[in-house]
């Protein structure tokens, strides 16, 4: 074998890729994907926050002007606000209800106001009541803000209750207030805040980060090879290059490529979730803590990134080898992603319990420790002899692999014609 | 008769896939500064000899000699070698496609570059040196390939049907590059299945069918010993049967033309 062969494939293939366009594509676009899947709901709830126009019609004559009045205590206003903000208009109840209600629905069908709300007397009861309040508008489907409404309505009419029952309204807020969990993670550098949610979507962010590099280079492998074999230059290559070394070659120039991308992937993640950066760009609210990437850590992401492309890509190298053009190639590819595929359906479960047997167990498995190992590292670092026991095994699975697809690749790499049966395939894998 | 130094030896080499016998114990010697001539039709094992002695499949049996000694990896870095089944990497800059190849050779880039400039300017494809491969025509891509042949100033040229596919102006440049070849001492394994062809150029000659050596020696003297019995046999139908005549020493088809070889003692019809 020659090293220096392998070094020239290598160089090729990286320097043609990372001029071209669609790498710098791919590498900016796919996280922004990734953050509009997160953002873009939150986006688009953003429409209704122009404010609401909702007449109020009151029968207790209790609830509405304290409706108007600013809650001292919301927690939630912020997000709240986010979603929707109303402007009340208070209206008596007049004599005759039915002509009264069909003015309303008159107005919100001329656009005049959006909704109307109609509280009940029974309402300051307690009881149960058939219709306490009732909401009207064109649309009801807008759950988030009726949600607000709700809430702000439970607020009032609770505490006209108690009052009614002789209570006093703010002990008993206080008395009564909710709990809080503040999470800690720990881990053996030392225990630090860090918020539940944020950790699992980081780790949730990267996983799927990892799974997208993993399945685009891996098809930019199998690409490569069936272009080299449809285009005819792989001949030439093979008269100065052997087919291992050409194979090599590829895989390097092309892991480096992967790496490139998830580098600048990761390292922007590790920059944004440095302390206090992510919180001055989204504006999080107090008290939401973000996890944070030690450099141990990213060293584990890179080293099982590179263990992952080589192990998934030697086989797409095979695949693209045995047959003449992608349509083929394609069905096969399939093999290859389902195992990338598996993982993404244990991932719930391990990120509600990373260190759980199932945890461990799985994580352990070649073909799916590289992103399984990631998701764990990324919640909670395991222990080390897990760590170390996954690379093993990983190694020696692709040691395997890479004896086995260089046999495909070297002998399927100059076969034109009809695709190859199993028994071909077991038979190029046996034959010296 | 003296010894012949040989650029290439081959001794008895064999190749099966499977029960097909490809090469079928195939000894020849190309004389240095010769252009040698591997003739047969298609499917003879013309093929799969070049792929064995360019160590892309490796033999049954036998033995390749590059040089007079058993045959070295670094040997096929001294071979400039364009296959029948010849490409380019479509998404390559002229120049930087060319390095590439020089670089699979061992060369370094700056040794390169000059000799690159100098053959492009040869081939007037200087203008085009910065284009990318899929923009040129098939013409100029044929030049691309020839430079990637002989880039690395190889001592021995081995082309498989080098002549098939080239317009009328690639042929001429195929032809004087040869011929250059051959000046210099070095020699050329020509493969190819145009006797006319090999007739025009070649001053020696290896007839190979059905994976054996049928005949092989310098063209003069094969001809004057020879000419006398081989015949051009222009018929309808299907001339199998031909071939086993007693008096048929080798007979070859194609299209429809029948190249009958008589023994030494038959007489003419």
């Amino acid at each position: 074998m020659r090293l220096d062969n392998i070094v020239v494939v290598a160089k090729r293939e990286y320097s043609q890729r990372i001029r071209g366009k669609g790498f710098w594509i791919a590498t900016l676009i796919l996280p922004l994907f990734v953050v509009a899947a997160a953002v873009l709901p939150s986006l688009l709830l953003a429409k209704s926050r122009a404010k609401q126009r909702v007449v109020v019609v009151d029968t207790t004559g209790q609830v509405a002007p304290r409706l108007l009045e600013k809650r001292p205590d919301d927690r939630k206003s912020q997000v709240k606000e986010q979603v929707a903000s109303f402007e009340f208009v208070v209206e008596p109840p007049a004599r005759d209800p039915q002509a009264q209600r069909a003015e309303l629905d008159r107005r919100v069908l001329a656009k005049e106001i959006d909704a109307w709300i109609w509280i009940d007397e029974q309402v300051l009861t307690g009881k149960p009541v058939e219709k306490p309040v009732e909401y009207h508008a064109k649309s009801v489907s807008n759950f988030m803000t009726q949600e607000v409404l709700r809430d702000d309505l439970s607020y009032v009419v609770r505490r006209v209750r108690l009052a009614d029952a002789g209570l006093d309204p703010d002990r008993v807020g206080s008395l009564s207030a909710p709990v809080d969990l503040d999470t800690v993670r720990i881990s053996k550098e030392g225990s630090r805040a860090e918020g539940g949610l944020a950790g699992a979507a980081f780790a949730y962010i990267l996983f799927l980060l990892l799974y997208m590099v993993l399945v685009i280079w891996g098809q930019q492998v199998m690409q490569g090879v069936l272009e080299e074999k449809s285009s005819r230059i792989i001949e030439v290559v093979l008269s100065s290059v052997k087919p291992f070394e050409l194979m090599m070659g590829k895989l390097t120039g092309i892991c480096l490529v992967g790496l490139t991308q998830f580098g600048i992937w990761l390292g922007t993640l590790a920059a944004v979730s440095a302390p206090g950066v992510i919180a001055s760009i989204a504006g999080l609210p107090e008290g939401v803590k973000l996890p944070t990437v030690t450099p141990v850590m990213v060293l584990h992401f890179l080293l099982l990134f590179i263990l992952g492309f080589f192990v998934f890509s030697t086989l797409y190298a095979a695949i693209g080898a045995s047959f003449n053009n992608l349509q083929e190639a394609q069905q096969v590819a399939g093999v290859a992603v389902f195992f990338l595929v598996i993982p993404v359906f244990l991932m719930i479960r391990i990120i509600n319990d990373p260190s759980s047997t199932f945890a461990v167990v799985t994580s352990l498995i070649p073909l799916f420790t590289p992103l399984l190992m990631t998701l764990r590292i990324s919640l909670e670092m395991p222990p080390l002899w897990q760590i170390l026991l996954a690379y093993a095994l990983t190694f020696g699975f692709l040691l395997g692999m890479v004896w086995i697809c260089a046999r495909i690749y070297r002998i399927g790499i100059l076969m034109y014609g009809k695709k190859p049966t199993f028994q071909e395939l077991w038979k190029w894998i046996r034959y010296a | 008769m003296e010894p012949m130094s040989y650029s290439l030896e081959l001794r008895d080499v064999r190749k099966s896939y499977g029960k097909f016998v490809a090469v079928d114990g195939v000894s020849l010697g190309v004389p240095e500064g010769s252009i040698f001539g591997l003739l047969g039709p298609n499917g003879a094992g013309k093929t799969s000899t070049i792929r064995m002695i360019m160590d892309i499949t490796a033999p049954d049996a036998g033995e390749i000699l590059f040089f007079g000694r058993p045959r070295q990896p670094e040997d096929l870095r001294r071979v400039g070698y364009l296959p029948e089944e010849r490409g380019l990497y479509r998404k390559m800059g002229v120049t930087e496609h060319l390095i590439f190849l020089g670089e699979i050779r061992g060369l370094k880039r700056r040794e390169l570059l000059p000799r690159i400039e100098k053959w492009l300017e040869r081939v007037e494809l200087t203008a085009w040196s910065k284009a990318k491969i899929e923009e040129l025509s098939k013409g100029m891509q044929q030049k691309v390939q020839l430079i990637g042949t002989v880039l690395h100033e190889p001592d021995l040229l081995l082309l498989d049907e080098p002549f098939s596919g080239l317009d009328p102006l690639n042929q001429e440049l195929f032809k004087d590059l040869l011929l250059d070849y051959r000046q210099q001492g070095k020699s050329v394994i020509l493969s190819t299945h145009g006797m006319e062809l090999a007739e025009r150029m070649c001053d020696h000659i290896c007839l190979i069918s059905k994976g054996r050596v049928v005949l092989t020696g310098e063209l003069g003297a094969l001809k004057r010993q020879m000419g006398g019995n081989t015949f051009r046999l222009v018929a309808e139908g299907n001339l199998d049967r031909v071939e086993s005549l007693p008096e048929v020493e080798h007979a070859v088809a194609q299209n429809g033309v029948v190249k009958l070889m008589l023994r030494p003692e038959a007489e003419g019809p």
